[in-house]
């Protein structure tokens, strides 16, 4: 229909000559709304505040919740993120259903890949039997103690992130042959008065008696260890007659703790995985994510606030302009400008409006993230995507806030607009 | 047999605000040849307005043919009759509407926005057409600086300047003293013999005594039409 409208438009020409179309090219588009925008430069520049707020408060806002995200995230990557603990399931189920952890659980989770180190360890029932560092029972002080036995594999070391005062851990050999030698955790070796292995210090359990090879200063995890004494799982298996580990203790490298969480169980326990029971830390992206949607939810709502007022503020001071440039836009027409340029023109300044102060709110946004930052001693952390999306939002401002006014500027009728001022 | 630069056959314009209708211009019969100088006279409100924009597209007749160098206006569009505008038409206002912000010499390229002029060549235009309207020494001016008649100078120069066929002007000398409007009807009487057709609205006898031709409009309706 359309087309054929045209071609007999088309033939009419032919006979008579065309009539040649106004048009408005950009780079005029361009240098008039510049020059319009420069006419009245204080008051364009009033115009961009309410962008410029909005912008900055955006910017602000997510790169404040980037950074201090970030912050939180890697401190938490270094500890419990690579943290994961398999137990046995302890619930209602009852002894007899309770399955063990098999004697290898370090070597079968050390295989995994992902995992940097692995050690079980189990609780050793001493009955009454109490602790002492010398042989014969001295009646003036308390030489006796109630301390806690551990049993672990020497994976448990580099697992638990423990570091020695003085002395050596223990090693597979040990538990082979069932040696009869212990590490002593820092309160315990306290409280038995051991500062030095090098003397080959004995330690008297009941009437057992270990030969202290180590004594652990510090552990990140499994934070019992340092009030026990701590000996090979298979000297108290023999000596104790300990069934099985009840806890296994895995360091996994950053970012394999989900993956080791869901493995370990199979490891440990092909046959019945939903038995074991694992403690791993929530995914650090998902931790990121959601501390930064708490910090964001909240200001995000203040930046699309203060962008919404910003943008209300440009249509504002457009419609206004536009009222008052009703002359101007009578004249144009006049001289030939269609509606569209018009509109045009009016949605280019506000746009441009929008633009410039997407830009100073960005730098501001920027700045106050760098100020933040420096204020708390956090690495300044910024999407890269914001500098360059930021501005271009404020300029979607503008041009949304100039849609209304354009449309009215383009609606006047070029006599009624010169008329207006005529006098 | 040529066909008149401008013809209105039986053109009226009718205002509606509510229940009121006001009959601006009634079947009005003109023909305009190129080259005529032709001066529109009546009293306030006679309709001579009127008459002059819809004959410079400005506005749209609600009744009878108008034919704009043998096209029917009526059966233009929107864009035809923008794009006439940009190209054919010359205009000229009382109030001389210049951009303040601008010099003499955008105001003057101003019009060649909307036309087929390329940039490159648009300052050297509107600087010849300043010549012509004897403004050269103020191309650089704001027009805040300049004096009445030289502001509706530059307007003229500006209407020119796209080189139109046809200058239509809304009581030009209305603002301006006698001694200015008399320099301005000289102008006028140049450019016609350059070969440019001129209207001029006037409610000014002199002014309309130097037109070869004087139409005469009353309540809406021409009312005579003699030639000098
Ligand atoms: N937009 C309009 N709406 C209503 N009446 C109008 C309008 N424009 C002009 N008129 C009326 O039409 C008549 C002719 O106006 P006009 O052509 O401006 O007269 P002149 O220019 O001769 O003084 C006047 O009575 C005027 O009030
Ligand atoms: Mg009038």
């Amino acid at each position: 229909m359309k087309r054929r409208a045209r071609r007999a438009r088309g033939k009419r020409s032919a006979a008579m000559s065309r009539i040649p179309r106004s048009r408005f090219r950009v780079l005029d588009l361009v240098t008039e709304s510049l020059a319009g925008l420069f006419a009245r430069p204080g008051r364009s520049l009033l115009t961009a505040l309410g962008a410029v707020l909005g912008i900055a408060a955006l910017v602000a806002t997510l790169g404040v919740a980037n950074t201090a995200g970030n912050q939180i995230v890697s401190t938490f990557d270094e500890l419990s993120a690579t943290s994961v603990v398999l137990t046995t399931d302890q619930g209602f189920s009852g002894a007899n259903t309770r399955i063990a952890l098999p004697w290898d659980s370090e070597q079968r989770l050390t295989r995994l890949n992902g995992v940097v180190a692995a050690g079980s360890m189990a609780d050793v029932g001493l009955g009454n039997a109490l602790v002492r560092s010398v042989p014969i029972i001295d009646p003036l002080g308390q030489t006796e103690f109630q301390i806690p036995m551990i049993a672990a594999s020497p994976g448990i070391y580099p697992a638990s992130r423990g570091k020695l005062t003085t002395g050596r851990w223990y090693d597979h050999g040990h538990s082979e042959r069932a040696d009869r030698v212990a590490v002593l955790g820092s309160a315990a070796a306290q409280r038995l008065n051991i500062t030095r292995v090098d003397q080959q210090p004995v330690v008297f359990v009941g009437d057992v008696s270990f030969v202290v090879v180590g004594i652990l200063a510090q552990v990140e995890r499994q934070p019992e260890l340092l009030s026990a004494i701590i000996v090979p799982e298979g000297t108290a298996r023999e000596i104790y007659k300990l069934k099985s580990p009840s806890t296994v203790q895995i360091r996994t490298e950053v970012g394999a703790a989900s993956l080791i969480a869901a493995q370990g169980p199979i490891a440990v326990a092909p046959d019945d995985p939903s038995t074991v029971r694992v403690q791993a830390p929530p995914e650090a992206e998902d931790l990121r994510a959601e501390v930064q949607e708490n910090v964001n939810a909240l200001f995000l709502i203040l930046g699309g606030v203060s962008l919404l007022v910003g943008g209300i503020g440009i249509a504002n001071v457009t419609l206004v302009s536009v009222l008052e440039r009703v002359s101007e836009i009578g004249l144009r027409r006049a001289l030939g400008a269609g509606r569209r340029h018009i509109a045009y023109q009016f949605l280019l300044e506000s746009t441009g409006v929008g633009l410039f102060g997407g830009m100073v709110g960005t730098s501001l946004g920027v700045l106050t993230v760098v100020a933040v930052s420096a204020a708390r001693t956090w690495t300044p952390v910024l999407n890269p995507a914001i500098p360059v999306a930021a501005p271009l939002l404020g300029a979607a401002v503008g041009l949304l806030a100039g849609l209304y006014p354009a449309l009215r500027a383009s609606l006047f009728e070029p006599v009624d607009s010169l008329r207006a001022s005529a006098n | 047999m040529s066909e008149p630069l401008i013809r209105l056959e039986g053109v009226g314009r009718t205002f509606r605000s509510g229940e009121v209708e006001v009959n601006a211009l009634r079947e009005a019969d003109l023909a305009i040849d190129r080259g005529d100088y032709l001066s529109i006279m009546g009293p306030s409100g006679s309709g001579k307005s009127t008459l002059l924009n819809i004959t410079a597209l400005l506005d749209r007749h609600t009744s009878g043919t108008y034919r704009f160098e043998g096209r029917d206006v009526g059966r233009l569009s929107e864009g035809e009759r923008t794009g006439l505008r940009a190209h054919r038409i010359g205009f000229v206002f009382q109030a001389f509407h210049l951009l303040t912000h601008r010099t003499v010499l955008e105001n003057v390229v101003l019009s060649m926005l909307y036309g087929s002029v390329p940039r490159s060549d648009r300052k050297a235009r509107a600087a010849g057409a300043l010549e012509r309207v004897g403004l050269s020494d103020r191309a650089g001016f704001l027009p805040s600086r300049l004096s009445g008649g030289e502001r509706q100078r530059v307007a003229i120069a500006r209407a020119i300047v796209t080189r139109p066929p046809i200058l239509l002007c809304d009581e030009p000398t209305g603002s301006l003293d006698s001694t200015t409007s008399r320099s301005i009807l000289e102008l006028f009487e140049e450019l016609r013999s350059d070969g440019l057709t001129i209207v001029v609205v006037t409610h000014d006898q002199m002014v309309s005594s130097r037109a070869e031709r004087t139409i005469a409009m009353h309540d809406g309706r021409v009312t005579q039409d003699t030639r000098a």
